[in-house]
């Protein structure tokens, strides 16, 4: 029978070629001040971001990005992108025009609408001829009819950065998005992604060790999925590092899902190893383990293949706005089933045979003094 | 119990085809009359959407009773604008979080929504013009009774016939009254403005005295004006002031190529996944499909029952659920595949199958419900929404993957056309597919 659980080392060292890089790179994210490592979006690092069509032609990224220089938007990002409805311009600014707590009031045009209060006619005092009402023009502006586009706000600071753009590059024509995150949820997200990532680890230690009865197994799969969420995490900052591709606030919920998901094959192997344990009763643990891998190797790869075709399928054809969650996913799953057989069970028989030298040598140990 | 299982299957999927298709499948709620519906999030129908928190002067959170009163105004203010389906929720401690599908007009909205909504009655000092409509108001002039004076029951628009102006009507509660009746009996022909957050919202002119605090606003309003006043005179001050933490809009246009776009992604997945069963599963593979099918529209109908906000992660969710879903009739097959081997019969091995993998599902299926459950209770509204649909799914397939096909099996392998080794991709030698009699029979009820 084909010897999994010999080649163990073999497979540790693997995990560990395909984890220190990335780590090394996670790291670098708080050192190199956001430089290197992982690219995170306005979701994050709060900003603006327009996406907006130019009627008159698509303007060169680098003389938008000279506009939005002068208006005190210097970190900013331009970017074409295509789309069926034609070429759009990206914009990532800072973040601009979010209402402060007291809504500032925004000087208008002082026309005055001049209405007058009267007691109510169902009161019976009314009657009075109105002749005090001035007909003046209104001062706010009408209200578009509902329409598929939205539109750029024409007030404060948005107001006058969408004018400059249309100063220097004509009319916008069309918005497929405006969006502005504050400060203050980035801040909140990066502790929540922590906490989250804290919880569902506990959750899953907790609810192996309970329903196999060993501490042992729900560390081994503790170990294996966070062996996952840092294969991920790390690839992200590679990825970032050199392509600057950018998490967003769904990263952290494509990371509790694997840890959710990669936990599954392990599951099953370690409930054939339970089964195998009494009927086998006797044979040494590391053999046990090897026989249960090898039995439960094609369905580990059979569950992660439709999950995988399923993911693959949103990858290619689900959209951009997706693609990074869907990635994260993926890589995900994958080294989910690969820690599931080659990390998780193998450590585990590391352990019981850690374990088992430990109680041979007190034994010997107990012999030697009597 | 097990004769009844076939029913309960039958029942429940036609239940779920009803929810599916009808236009107006009834589903419980107050008033007014509720149906199942798909609901559609921000990023699929375009609209606009904000988060917000709640600041208190002290910087301490916020208690539930003023997250709710919070919740319950800017609900009603936005309701008042015409938006249709706005949803209003109050998330953690201190955040309120509003959806407005189909909304296009960002700068009204957020003036609605952000806006305190501190509303005072400012009497303006004779000789002064009051200021214009959306100006400041100078901060030193005393307020004569605040918006909190208004009864909110007697706010109403109207249509001066007249004048062919449009009207709003209000009524004062006893208190503002009284101070009303007191101040316009000495001031007619005086202005008083009508103040919220410090900004004006209307100035009108005193004609009459109002004795009985029953009084009506004409003037030359557009019909968002008008609504504008009444809803500002209605619903009234916010407990707490509120900060704008995001805001967002997306084109309708672009949800609806995202919309096309994950449902071509859904059935392409959908499609490799049966294309999967049934090359390497064959018969019991074809029926892992049907079950799939089936989960399909049990979970379309819960989404749509619930009813469930479907986001762009949320169709990804369900996606993934599928995959995940037909988990459980893989460790079944293979299980039977064993049993098979083992020299059992086909009815006993697929017994032995569903009994032997169910530890390894029920396992699993809890391990992503935790991680699930923990999303929900934990995170942001995206992140919640991907939550429900995962929470869903993996309840629902341990319903069809197991039941479902479990009884479909169990029918198919009584007839004697699927006893061939070779639906069940195995050898002939492997296979042993004799008619369970007497005791064989009885052996496969207690497996």
């Amino acid at each position: 029978m084909f010897d999994l659980i010999g080649k163990r080392r073999w497979f540790f060292l693997f995990s560990g070629l395909i984890t220190i890089p990335g780590l090394i790179f996670i790291l670098l994210t708080p050192f190199s001040g956001g430089k290197a490592g992982l690219a995170f979006s306005i979701d994050y690092t709060g900003g603006t971001i327009w996406e907006v069509h130019f009627r008159d032609g698509t303007p060169d990224p680098a003389a938008v990005l000279a506009v939005l220089a002068d208006q005190d938007l210097k970190d900013s990002a331009v970017v074409v992108t295509q789309s069926p409805r034609g070429e759009y311009v990206r914009l990532t600014m800072p973040p601009i025009g979010l209402i402060e707590a007291q809504a500032a009031p925004t000087p208008g045009p002082t026309v005055m609408p001049a209405p007058s209060v009267s007691a109510s006619p169902s009161a019976g005092a009314s009657g009075t001829p109105s002749g005090s009402a001035s007909p003046a023009p209104s001062a706010s502006p009408s209200p578009t009819p509902a329409s598929a586009g939205i539109e750029l706000p024409t007030t404060g600071k948005p107001g006058e950065v969408a004018a400059a753009l249309e100063a220097a590059f004509g009319p916008i024509d069309d918005v497929s998005q405006a969006t502005a995150v504050g400060p203050v949820v980035s801040r909140d997200l990066i502790n929540q992604a922590l906490l989250l990532i804290l919880a569902g680890s506990a959750g899953i230690l907790a609810w192996i060790t309970v329903r196999f009865h060993d501490v042992r197994m729900g560390v081994a799969a503790l170990v294996a999925l966070l062996h996952d969420v840092i294969v991920v995490v790390g690839v992200f900052a590679i990825l970032g590092t050199f392509f600057g591709v950018q998490i967003d606030a769904l990263f952290v919920t494509a990371m509790l899902t694997i840890i959710g998901f990669s936990v599954h094959d392990t599951i099953v192997v370690f409930d054939r190893i339970r089964e195998n344990r009494f009927r086998h009763a006797g044979e040494p643990f590391s053999s046990i383990v090897n026989h249960s891998l090898l039995q439960t190797l094609g369905r580990s790869i059979n569950t992660s293949m439709t999950v995988v075709l399923t993911l693959t399928a949103l990858l290619l054809f689900g959209g951009e706005a997706i693609r990074v969650f869907v990635l994260a996913l993926l890589i995900g799953i994958v080294s989910g089933t690969y820690s599931s057989i080659f990390n998780a069970s193998p450590l585990l028989v590391v352990w019981h045979e850690r374990d088992d030298r430990r109680r041979q040598a007190q034994l010997t140990s107990a012999r030697a003094v009597r | 119990m097990r004769r009844l299982i076939p029913f309960l299957i039958v029942a429940v999927g036609l239940l779920a085809l009803a929810v599916d298709l009808l236009p107006e499948f009834p589903r419980p709620s107050a008033d007014p009359p509720a149906y199942a519906e798909t609901r559609l999030g921000l990023d699929l129908q375009g609209g606009l959407g904000g988060e917000y928190q709640a600041l208190t002067a002290d910087g301490s959170a916020p208690s539930k009773g003023d997250m709710e009163t919070i919740r319950t105004i800017i609900e009603n203010r936005v309701n008042a604008s015409g938006v249709a389906e706005p949803v209003v929720q109050t998330l953690g401690n201190d955040r309120v979080v509003v959806d407005l599908p189909g909304a296009t007009d960002q700068q009204e909205i957020r003036r609605l929504i952000g806006s305190t909504g501190r509303l005072d009655f400012v009497p303006i000092p004779t000789g002064t013009t009051p200021p214009g409509q959306d100006q400041p108001i100078d901060p030193t002039l005393p307020a004569l009774f605040a918006g909190s004076e208004i009864d909110p029951g007697g706010v109403s628009p109207g249509f001066d016939q007249q004048t062919g102006q449009r009207t709003v009507n209000f009524k004062l509660k006893p208190d503002g009254a009284q101070a009303f009746a007191d101040y316009s009996r000495a001031n007619v022909g005086q202005y008083f403005a009508i103040v919220l957050d410090g900004t004006v919202v209307s100035a009108p002119v005193i004609r009459e005295p109002i004795l009985d605090g029953s009084g009506q606003i004409s003037g030359d309003f557009t019909t968002a004006e008008q609504r504008r006043l009444v809803t500002t005179l209605k619903y009234g001050a916010l407990p707490l002031a509120l900060k704008e933490l995001t805001f967002k809009s997306i084109n309708a246009t672009l949800g609806a190529e995202f919309l096309a776009a994950s449902i071509l992604a859904g059935l392409i997945g959908i499609g490799l996944v049966f294309l999967f069963m049934l090359l390497h599963y064959r018969l019991p593979g074809a029926v892992a499909c049907f079950a799939l099918v089936y989960y399909a529209l049990v979970v379309y109908a819960v989404f749509r029952f619930v009813p469930v906000t479907l986001t762009l992660a949320g169709v990804a969710g369900f996606v993934l659920s599928v995959g995940m879903a037909v988990d459980a009739n893989i460790l079944i097959f293979e299980r039977t595949k064993e049993e098979l081997r083992a020299g059992k019969t086909i009815t006993t091995a697929i017994e032995a199958g569903f009994n032997r993998a169910w530890n390894s599902i029920l396992d699993s299926n809890v391990s992503s419900l935790i991680t699930a459950g923990i999303l929900y209770y934990f995170g942001s509204s995206t992140i919640r929404g991907f939550a429900l649909v995962l929470i869903i799914g993996v309840l629902v397939s341990m319903f069809t993957a197991i039941t479902v096909s479990r009884s479909i099996l169990r029918w198919i392998v009584r007839r004697p056309w699927a006893r061939r080794a070779a639906l069940y991709g195995m050898r002939e030698d492997e296979f042993t597919a004799t008619a369970p009699r007497g005791r064989a029979r009885e052996a496969g009820a207690r497996v």
